[in-house]
């Protein structure tokens, strides 16, 4: 896994290529009285193998943010880069394509396909895209989320935590330029989501994975090596190599 | 709760509308049946009742046991015409007298009716242009034949008499049968009443008309008739006589009634499943809107009461939707009918209250009805289910009950439709195997939700493989709810079974019909008289005999006879002998007929208990009773025999020269078939009523005939497939609806919007595809059956173009079933459906 670099601008901290780079990134619902601004200019950019998580209050637009970034949702004024590709201005297909190959996802809740196995869960991004999987990496990814022994059960019949390392497993698999993941310990009780969080970390120091987590629990947070502080639409502040109590120092002071 | 219901219902519009035009269609067809019957009733009705007005008597001869129609003398009128208080008195002939086409030979495959045309206050014969005729050498004709035959006012007609006697007319004018079917059908030649009776042959009248003096009521009248002819007459007043003849066409619009509610019951049926469906659903699907209910205090029949509420509604409104299809259907109907020459009587469509209340109920019960089951599930959601975030995935296992139960139906059914195909063809036979496939099929639907995986695995096979990973989700999902996709698939099974039914009993017996001409004589033409009655003269087999041309001339002839112990009458005939004409007999042979001796088809054999080297009295017009010795038995499907046969010349001496029934004439091989066919013809020229038929011809009048029949049982079939198409397309749009997070899912993961679609459809089209399955191999093997009980010998057929069309079809239809779910599942937003509860 080596990441051929391009220099990303704003605030690349690790190394010096950037995965994800927004710029004045706009973001409006619904129009005239009714129009809502979700974000109001942010500039960021997420350097390569690098956790990078997002937090902010309820309705800060951490999650629009998110959804703008991996091309689920379209901006409405800035530019947004994976790697060298320009996400704005892409037409469903393009957009689609890209995800497939660029992006992967853990989402909060359902993130499996109740018909397929874990196994088939973990392959269907690339089964989707046509490619096979590489053996090597898979059984890697399978031993680093420890889920060798699950791999012909169904989601019925895994645990919350369970599910969720199959999701982790699921984004890993496709080698993707950036995994986002929104609340991905958000159903979990904290022993569940302590382990889940350790994979991602693992993951990026291991396989040297850029991951961006929106969440809005401190502990999740420090994990990270990186987290970027959202209030009203706007980028407000950033802290690096996170401690739970500074996370919480930061929000309190953001609260207040 | 009520004002949750409607809420509910108001949200859902579209949903409703969906379901409600399954049970629209149904009750529609139920009610097109009935505005189609009462409009034709109302219009005959209408007809009758003006003719009633002009007659005040009528008389017809007492119903009698015997088969021959009886007749009112010429001595019974004049009594009647003594009659004081009765003005004029008239009666009415008809029979037959074959009219001459253009080509010198007799129009029609049936000869045209004769009748007489009356005139003045008692005329019942409507005449279109001309004049009615006044003498003995001028005739009319229906306005039909006159048309079709190139006719017109003025020309010379020439028609045969009894005797074959042709004579000629003027024809001074034009006439329309009206509402009469049979002359309608046959074409009709009018005279004056003493000229009918002499071309017609008829010893007397079919019905005598009277009109009353003025001042004369119908019922003094009919009064003073009745004491003029006394008893073995039946005298009726006109209105009686009208409401009689209303009555028996009523049944037979009855009849045509029950056809068709046949096929309405059947998609009344299919649209029950489609509802039951829908409504298990939606309940599945409010589960945590129903513990919400439940948990701020709605009790267990109040949400058992919404849910049936809801039904009501959607009965109530789809009853009221398929009234209005139904009323469009019937005067469609009667549009259609008319274009197509069926006589009918002009007439709006009606609509009666008997149709509103019985189209609103049936829509009602059934909704109400299939609603029932889901309705009471709904009542088991437990309060806690809603304070869950993700609704459980049905597993389904199959119980012991479940196989148990299926396997009873499905070896009862088994067993009866084996116990009606083993035995002897006959209607008792049809209605057992009918019974035996219902069972059959009530056990495939018990069975339905344990067999819809592996079909669908066997179905989606090569979609699965060919449309890759969209393919096998497709696969995946459409066994994921087996209980949903049973219903949805029994629903088109219920129409291709009886589809593929109908083509292979036809198809089947076509090909044993073709098998049967084939080996009771390899005939290449078959010269027949028009007429049963008379027969063709000798001189006509005679004539072909002398042809080089021609290899074959068999004639065959006969007679009523009584035959047996006790005189029973069969028919009794004989052959000319001729190369290469060897019946099959099942014992005896045809070579052992001497003189002295009979043949007797197999049937007849078993009724009078005789077999080879018995003795058969038979009672013969010129030789008196002579004793026979029965030297053979044949086969009556396989041969052409008369069924008692008799050497030729024995015949003759028994019952004198009477004339060829039919002549079976083979042509030399290699000769081009318009040579031989002009040879025939112009042997049978100088007969007017001999009809030269080739093989081929009386092959595609069979053909058309069941051609005919299957389009139309197919085009009313056709309903229930729409029906259950609604109900696939129902399902899907619920299933999208159900897996909004997972179709966003799969689209965050990479799949592509038309990849989306594409999984879609192939769902549908494998559950179309177990459907057709299902339905063909029922089809099949119950259409083997009912072709078992109609006749003995079957040669067995699939019609595979039409049955693989069938399977396609049903493919095709789940998909194009698919496309607006389809649609709207690729629309939605992904960030929008993540978020969805």
């Amino acid at each position: 896994m080596t990441i051929t670099g391009e220099v990303g601008a704003g605030h690349a901290h690790r190394g010096t290529a950037a995965a994800v780079v927004a710029r004045g990134l706009t973001k409006v619902y619904g129009q005239g009285d009714a129009a809502v601004e979700a974000l109001r200019g942010v500039d960021v950019s997420f350097a390569s193998g690098a956790f990078t998580a997002i937090m902010g209050p309820s309705g800060s637009g951490k999650s629009t943010l998110m959804h703008c970034l991996a091309g689920l949702d379209t901006v409405t004024h800035g530019q947004v880069h994976i790697g060298e590709v320009e996400l704005t201005g892409l037409d469903d297909k393009r957009l689609t394509l890209l995800r497939r190959e660029r992006i992967g996802f853990i989402f909060q809740a359902f993130n499996l396909l109740p018909t397929l196995t874990a196994e088939q869960n973990i392959r269907l991004p690339l089964e989707i895209a046509g490619r096979q999987a590489d053996q090597v990496l898979f059984d890697r990814v399978v031993e680093t989320v420890g889920l060798r022994d699950r791999l012909g059960h169904r989601p019925a019949e895994l645990s919350g935590g369970q599910q969720q390392r199959v999701a982790v497993a699921r984004a890993l698999i496709s080698k993707p330029r950036v995994i986002f993941a929104d609340e991905p310990t958000g159903n979990l009780d904290s022993r569940s989501g302590a382990e889940v969080l350790s994979f991602l970390r693992t993951s990026v120091r291991e396989l040297n994975q850029t991951i961006v987590m929106v969440t809005h629990d401190p502990v999740a947070a420090s994990y990270a090596d990186r987290v970027i502080f959202l209030r009203d639409g706007l980028l407000v502040s950033e802290l690096f190599q996170p401690t739970p109590q500074s996370v919480l120092d930061t929000l309190m002071k953001l609260e207040a | 709760m009520l004002r949750t219901t409607i809420a509910g219902l108001r949200a859902r519009k579209l949903r409703l509308l969906l379901t409600s035009l399954a049970i629209a269609l149904g009750v529609g067809f139920i009610a097109g049946t009935f505005v189609l019957t009462d409009t034709l009733q109302s219009g005959f009705t209408e007809k009758f009742g003006a003719a009633a007005d002009r007659i005040d008597v009528a008389v017809l001869p007492a119903p009698s046991e015997k088969d021959e129609p009886a007749f009112l003398s010429q001595a019974v009128l004049e009594r009647i015409r003594a009659v004081g208080g009765v003005a004029e008195a008239q009666g009415l002939v008809r029979g037959t007298s074959a009219l001459i086409g253009k080509d010198g030979k007799a129009a029609g495959d049936y000869p045209t009716s004769g009748v007489s045309v009356v005139q003045g206050p008692l005329s019942r014969t409507s005449i279109v242009s001309g004049s009615a005729p006044k003498t003995a050498t001028q005739a009319v004709l229906d306005k039909n034949t006159a048309k079709t035959r190139g006719f017109r006012v003025g020309d010379s007609i020439a028609v045969l008499d009894q005797e074959n006697v042709r004579h000629e007319f003027t024809l001074v004018g034009l006439f329309d049968p009206g509402l009469d079917q049979e002359l309608a059908y046959t074409g009709a030649v009018g005279y004056v009443t003493e000229t009918a009776r002499e071309m017609t042959g008829q010893k007397g009248f079919r019905e005598i008309d009277v009109a009353a003096a003025e001042g004369v009521s119908q019922e003094e009248a009919r009064a003073a008739v009745v004491k003029a002819v006394g008893a073995g007459y039946e005298v009726k007043t006109g209105r009686q006589y009208a409401d009689d003849m209303i009555k028996a066409n009523g049944a037979d619009s009855q009849f045509l009634t029950m056809g068709l509610l046949l096929f309405g019951l059947v998609a009344m049926f299919v649209a029950a499943l489609v509802i039951y469906n829908t409504f298990n659903i939606l309940v599945a699907q409010r589960t945590r809107e129903m513990a919400l209910l439940r948990c701020i205090g709605a009790t267990r029949g109040q949400v058992f009461g919404s849910v049936v509420l809801e039904s009501v509604v959607v009965g109530l409104l789809s009853s009221l939707l398929g009234l209005l299809i139904g009323y469009g259907m019937g005067a469609g109907a009667m549009v259609l009918l008319r274009a197509t020459g069926t006589p009918l009587p002009e007439a709006t469509a009606t609509l009666t209250p008997f149709t509103v209340a019985l189209a609103v109920a049936v829509g009602l019960l059934v909704t109400v009805g299939a609603a029932l089951l889901p309705a009471r599930s709904a009542t088991r959601v437990a309060p806690i289910a809603a304070l869950r975030t993700q609704v459980e995935e049905h597993t389904f296992r199959a119980g012991v009950v479940r196989v148990v139960l299926a396997a009873l139906f499905l070896l009862a059914g088994a067993a009866v439709t084996g116990v009606g195909v083993s035995g002897p063809p006959g209607q008792a036979a049809l209605v057992t195997v009918m019974v035996g496939g219902t069972l059959v099929f009530f056990g495939v639907l018990i069975l339905g939700p344990v067999i819809v995986r592996p079909l669908g695995a066997f179905v989606g096979w090569l979609p699965g493989r060919l449309f890759g990973v969209p393919g096998r989700l497709a696969l995946d999902n459409s066994g994921r709810n087996p209980r949903r996709s049973a219903t949805t698939t029994v629903a088109l099974t219920v129409g291709v079974t009886l589809m593929t039914l109908i083509s292979v009993l036809t198809g089947t017996l076509r090909l044993t019909y073709s098998h049967k001409l084939d080996e009771q004589f390899p005939v290449d033409y078959m010269v027949q008289s028009q007429t049963r009655e008379s027969n063709l003269p000798r001189a006509l087999a005679e004539g072909l005999r002398t042809r080089p041309e021609l290899t074959s001339v068999v004639a065959l002839r006969q007679t009523d006879a009584e035959v047996g112990a006790k005189g029973e009458p069969y028919q009794t005939g004989t052959f000319t002998a001729a190369a290469g004409f060897a019946p099959a007999f099942t014992s005896g042979s045809v070579g052992a007929l001497r003189p002295g001796t009979v043949a007797v088809a197999d049937y007849v054999a078993k009724d009078l208990k005789v077999k080879v080297g018995d003795r058969l009295p038979v009672r013969t017009k010129k030789a008196g009773r002579v004793e026979l010795t029965v030297v053979g038995v044949f086969d009556a499907e396989k041969t052409n025999l008369t069924e008692v046969t008799v050497p030729a010349a024995d015949f003759d001496s028994y019952f004198g020269a009477v004339g060829d029934s039919r002549i079976l004439v083979n042509a030399k091989e290699g000769l081009s078939s318009d040579v031989t066919r002009k040879v025939v013809e112009a042997a049978a020229q100088p007969y007017p009523t001999a009809k030269v038929a080739s093989s081929t011809e009386i092959r595609s009048g069979f053909d058309e005939a069941l051609d005919m029949s299957v389009m139309i049982i197919t085009g009313l079939l056709g309903l229930a497939v729409l029906i259950s198409l609604l109900g696939i397309a129902n399902t899907l749009s619920l299933s999208v609806h159900e897996r909004t997070r997972e179709s966003a899912l799969l689209r965050a993961l990479g799949l592509t919007r038309s990849q989306l679609r594409a999984m879609l459809s192939v769902e549908a089209l494998i559950l179309g595809l177990i459907g057709a399955l299902v339905g063909v191999v029922l089809g099949i093997t119950f259409g083997w059956a009912a072709a078992r009980t109609a006749t003995s010998d079957v040669v067995f057929t699939v019609p595979v173009p039409q049955v693989l069309a069938f399977v396609a079809l049903s493919g095709l239809a789940g998909v194009l079933a698919a496309v607006l779910p389809a649609r709207k599942a690729a629309r939605a937003s992904v960030v929008d459906a993540l978020a969805a509860g």
